[in-house]
């Protein structure tokens, strides 16, 4: 007797795969083969092979080379600065929150959170507001006599600020709900053998929601990496470029000025990508093999 | 069975294609306009359309405002689906887009309206849009990079005498060196790239040479180290300052940016200001560097003659009734509208006031101006403020638009 056949994975995957293969797969194979053309968007592409991926890697005289080099070097730096913030305060935050005494949880999560559900553009001119030198806080308050968003090392600083205040939340949500999973059980009879707070904290927080902090973390760096509006808002990518990230330059190179030159920009993304894709490997292998 | 699952998704696909090319019904007996006016702009564009589609013309005309626009224009373009019938680009879109034959000629639309024509408007404007003898575009306006004024400052330090010809040069400001109160400066750096690619004018050089980028000349050194001075005098608004704003807070004698800011400026209380020429590095020259916002149809071969024939009742419409542009700002380029007497009412009728304030509203039209003025605006402002050494950075500027134009179609080898 044949097996009757059952539909009702294919209603409830099929939607989801149909808009996956439009929207993610084929741009995806499409933004591949475009790196091995030359393309300004309008024309069809001219195959160029490994062109675009030479020039960019080893022809050091070439602006694509030097502007691939400082967007990379500025991502890392973002990332560097970023993903580790973006990791602990969230599940301090988190930690703290499960405390008896802290009342209106919900309250200070909810504060915490609506950063994030605001579009970068419009915190971003609120947050150059309140570091402008003459109206904010950083001449008046502090005292500073330069403006921060053309000045190192203040222009990272600014781009940090603004990435924790909107990114925190997302994090602490997670951390929080996995967090109420673990079973008071354990805090208990830890406590009953004489474990303090950090003891616990380390013993039987940081092992129990051990998939959760493996998720962030790998999720918060491949998202650190396309970092794009934050620079772009707060500074432009200066003083002298040095906070203009990679993802910045793809942009301009593909949809900035004059002719497009696509196929050199989505070289550089396939390259990004590369590097984000080994990256989270990476992490994902070493956070798990440490972990088991 | 297997039959039966893959009919069933095939039904799946067929069922989510028709809802999303339900997307894209088009209309038939409307012209599809797009825009990449935002903000206030795009309102002054929608009241057009609306006062012209109120004249009950055959084919109505629908705007669609895309901030994004070159970009999707490109997407629409290489699919074939979804041309907007008509569309407004800036001037220095012009020549990259009529090399890569995205254009429709303006030709049968101007032969059946004979007021579309060169003497009615700006001659720039117009001629901004003719390649080779062909006609692409209608123009909209002209917007400029300008210079502010505030007056209560001009009269504090006693310097109302530098408007007396109509050119503020660099030497009038370097005059009030040492002569400021605290906290106050002779200009900002709004529009900086625009400022230095004037300069360039008014020192009597150009941007390329025989075709060639040329970046790197003596010309744009003299226009960026004449500037230079008046920001190593202090008389700049300090680096990454909003320079703006402090025109607005009333600390700033000149302001150097754009006719759209007249309408922001004019919302400020107790700003009792005026507009004049960009400074000039020369003593009798002046140029505003502009650029213009044109129509134009994108190659569309859906395009029906009737809806020509309605883009041209549009656009003659727009010739003759486009008085509510100026209101956003903008130098209108029809001559009926600015030579009209309402319009001197705006500010901006100034630049239009005699033949030389017309001339000096300079559009580039060279192929590459886009990478040329990018290299400029990326580097113009660490070189003015002496954060970066300035022959270095020329060149890293030349070879910034040289490898940008190898990379092009032209380019291509």
């Amino acid at each position: 007797m044949k097996k009757k056949l059952n539909l009702a994975p294919v209603f409830f995957v099929g939607p989801h795969v149909i808009l996956f293969a439009v929207f993610v797969l084929l741009p995806t194979i499409y933004g591949i083969y475009a790196s091995f053309t030359k393309w300004n968007l309008m024309n069809e592409p001219v195959w160029v092979g490994l062109d675009n991926y030479k020039t960019i890697l080893f022809n050091t005289e070439s602006t694509f080379h030097t502007q691939f080099q400082n967007g990379l070097k500025n991502t890392f730096i973002f990332v560097g600065l970023s993903v580790p913030l973006l990791i602990v305060i969230p599940l301090m935050i988190a930690v703290a929150l499960e405390h008896k005494k802290v009342k209106m949880k919900n309250v200070i999560q909810s504060i915490l959170y609506i950063p994030g559900l605001i579009s970068i553009s419009a915190a971003a001119l609120i947050w150059l507001l309140i570091f402008n030198k003459q109206l904010g806080i950083t001449g008046n308050i502090f005292g500073s006599q330069i403006a921060w968003p053309t000045n190192q090392p203040y222009a990272w600083l600014i781009i940090i600020v603004i990435t924790v205040w909107g990114g925190v939340g997302g994090n602490m949500i997670i951390y929080r709900a996995s967090i109420s999973g673990v079973a008071k059980e354990l805090y208990e009879s830890a406590e009953l053998d004489g474990a303090g707070s950090i003891r616990r904290f380390a013993s039987i927080t940081l092992p129990s929601i051990r998939f959760p902090l493996i998720y962030t973390f790998v999720m918060t760096t491949a998202g650190a990496f396309n970092v794009f509006g934050q620079p772009l808002m707060m500074t432009d990518g200066g003083p002298r470029q040095s906070t203009h990230v990679l993802m910045m330059y793809i942009r301009q190179l593909a949809f900035g000025n004059g002719e497009s030159i696509a196929g050199m920009a989505s070289a550089m993304a396939v390259l990004l990508g590369l590097i984000i894709l080994v990256i989270s490997a990476l992490q994902y292998y070493v956070m798990n093999r440490n972990a088991a | 069975m297997k039959k039966k699952t893959l009919f069933s998704s095939l039904v799946l696909v067929l069922s989510l294609t028709t809802v999303l090319a339900g997307c894209s019904n088009e209309d038939k007996n409307m012209i599809t306009f797009w825009t990449p006016l935002t903000g206030d702009d795009g309102a002054y564009m929608d009241q057009l359309v609306k006062d012209y589609n109120a004249t009950n013309p055959e084919v109505k005309v629908k705007h669609v405002i895309t901030a994004d626009m070159y970009t999707k224009v490109s997407t629409v373009l290489n699919s074939g689906k979804g041309v907007p019938d008509l569309a407004i680009i800036h001037a220095d879109r012009v020549p990259g887009f009529v090399k890569q034959g995205v254009l429709e000629p303006m030709t049968d639309l101007i032969k059946a309206q004979p007021e579309l024509k060169q003497d009615n408007y700006l001659p720039q404007a117009w001629s901004t849009g003719t390649v080779d003898g062909t006609q692409y575009t209608i123009p909209l306006d002209i917007h400029s990079n300008v210079m502010y004024y505030n007056k209560d400052l001009l009269k504090k330090y006693n310097a109302e005498s530098f408007l007396d010809d109509n050119v503020v040069t660099i030497d009038e400001m370097l005059s009030l060196q040492g002569k400021l109160d605290e906290g106050d400066y002779i200009v900002n750096d709004a529009l900086l790239g625009w400022v230095i690619l004037a300069q360039i004018q008014n020192l009597g050089g150009d941007i390329q040479e025989n075709g060639k980028p040329a970046v790197n000349t003596p010309v744009m050194k003299q226009a960026l180290e004449s500037v230079k001075k008046v920001a190593d005098a202090g008389l700049m608004t300090p680096f990454g300052e909003d320079g703006y704003l402090m025109f607005q807070s009333g600390n700033v004698l000149f302001s150097t940016d754009g006719t759209w800011s007249s309408t922001a400026h004019a919302g400020v209380e107790g700003l009792n200001f005026g507009v004049t020429n960009v400074y000039s590095a020369a003593p009798d020259k002046f140029t505003n560097r502009s650029s213009s916002h044109l129509f134009t149809m994108l190659k569309n071969k859906d395009r029906t003659e009737a809806k020509v024939a309605g883009i041209g009742n549009f656009l003659e419409f727009i010739r003759t009734n486009s008085l509510e542009w100026a209101k956003a700002g903008q130098i209108v380029a029809s001559k009926q509208v600015n030579e009209s007497p309402e319009y001197k009412d705006y500010m901006q009728s100034f630049f239009t006031s005699n033949e030389k304030e017309i001339q000096s509203l300079y559009i580039y039209t060279y192929e590459y101006y886009p990478y040329i003025a990018e290299a400029v605006d990326t580097y113009c402002g660490d070189i003015v403020r002496g954060n970066v050494d300035i022959d270095e950075t020329l060149q890293t500027m030349q070879k910034f638009v040289e490898d940008k134009i190898a990379e092009g179609s032209s380019g291509a080898k």
